[in-house]
């Protein structure tokens, strides 16, 4: 009976530790509401997405987001913005990815600005390198 | 009973061990490397394949202007412009066209402005007036009148500089691309942006 409580265990340990090896965590200094706008690939490392300002000027949207790594190692940070209208669906063609360094314990400002009228929302599509 | 315990655990410790690796296996950037001899890659992908100006810098050029400019409003009521040059002051061989011609697509596609024919496609624009005008060969009322083009209210023109220092084991070069919008009656500045690129290599 204990060996099968202490299985049990073990596998709920194990299963609970690749899932969190899995998930894509955002950086504790990454608010919910902003995570919730930021596809992140893969692991955060200390990279967080600590503001995130959307502003409709002229009837085009644009957003800037605060990069902040909270580490003290250099950090390649890959992104881009995925702008999305009314239903979801993806505005343009997409744009280009942009490669950025972000200094240890330093912040970055990054912008863009919709290509229609017609995007309501958006996603930030990153990844980070630790190179 | 034990060991038959111990074996299952073992078994899922190994599993789930696999899995484990599986997530911390390290992901690939967007980025064009030469890792295969041929592949199809991402088009919007950064591109390192060496310092030189490439289709990334045209891509990150192409959008920072047009953002620019669609966030100024300057196209309110949906004006009329033309494309200019763009001249080359850098070392290398690069078809500044191309910029022009992706600014133009993007601004095109927002819908917030209307493009007139540039100097360069304007002698299309004309044989083809001529030829509805001048061969007898269409209906009348069918054909497109002449002297009934659009002229343009702003023209844009730009310019790509670099600045390149190497020694033994770096190479630096930075970009600057400036574009500018003219009123061409009034031969104002009404706008102008500019998009600085730097890159570096080392052996």
């Amino acid at each position: 009976m204990t060996s099968r409580k202490t299985l049990a265990a073990l596998c709920t340990a194990l299963l609970a530790l690749t899932g969190a090896a899995q998930a894509q965590l955002h950086d504790p200094a990454t608010p919910i509401a902003v995570a919730s706008k930021v596809a992140l690939r893969g692991e955060a490392n200390n990279i967080a997405v600590r503001e995130m300002r959307l502003v409709r000027k002229n009837d085009i949207l644009t957003v800037q987001a605060d990069l902040a790594n909270m580490g003290r190692s250099d950090r390649t940070v890959f992104y881009r913005f995925k702008w999305l209208d009314s239903v979801g669906n993806q505005v343009g063609d997409g744009e280009s990815w942009k490669q950025l360094t972000v200094l240890g314990l330093g912040q970055q400002t990054v912008k863009s600005v919709a290509p229609t009228g017609a995007a309501v929302d958006l996603r930030l599509e990153m990844n980070v390198e630790t190179r | 009973m034990n060991r038959n315990t111990l074996r299952s655990a073992l078994t899922l410790a190994i599993a789930a061990g696999t899995l484990t690796l599986a997530g911390c296996q390290n992901l690939s950037s967007p980025v064009i490397r030469f890792d295969r001899q041929v592949n199809y890659g991402d088009a919007k992908g950064v591109e390192l394949v060496t310092n030189e100006f490439g289709s990334t810098d045209l891509q990150m050029i192409a959008e920072k202007m047009t953002g620019s400019l669609l966030e100024t409003g300057i196209f309110q009521g949906r004006p009329t412009v033309t494309i200019s040059t763009v001249k080359n002051k850098t070392s290398e061989y690069i078809d500044t066209t191309n910029v022009m011609s992706s600014i133009q697509t993007a601004l095109t596609k927002s819908g917030k402005v209307r493009f007139v024919r540039s100097i360069n496609q304007m002698q299309q624009g004309v044989d083809e007036l001529q030829r509805q005008n001048q061969s007898g060969l269409y209906k009348q009322g069918t054909t497109a009148k002449v002297g009934q083009m659009t002229a343009a209210k702003y023209q844009l023109e730009g310019e790509l500089t670099s600045i390149v220092k190497q020694n033994n084991s770096t190479k630096d070069v930075y970009y600057k691309f400036t574009l500018q919008l003219f009123d061409v009656q009034e031969g104002t500045v009404e706008w102008q942006d500019e998009k600085e690129i730097r890159k570096t290599s080392t052996r």
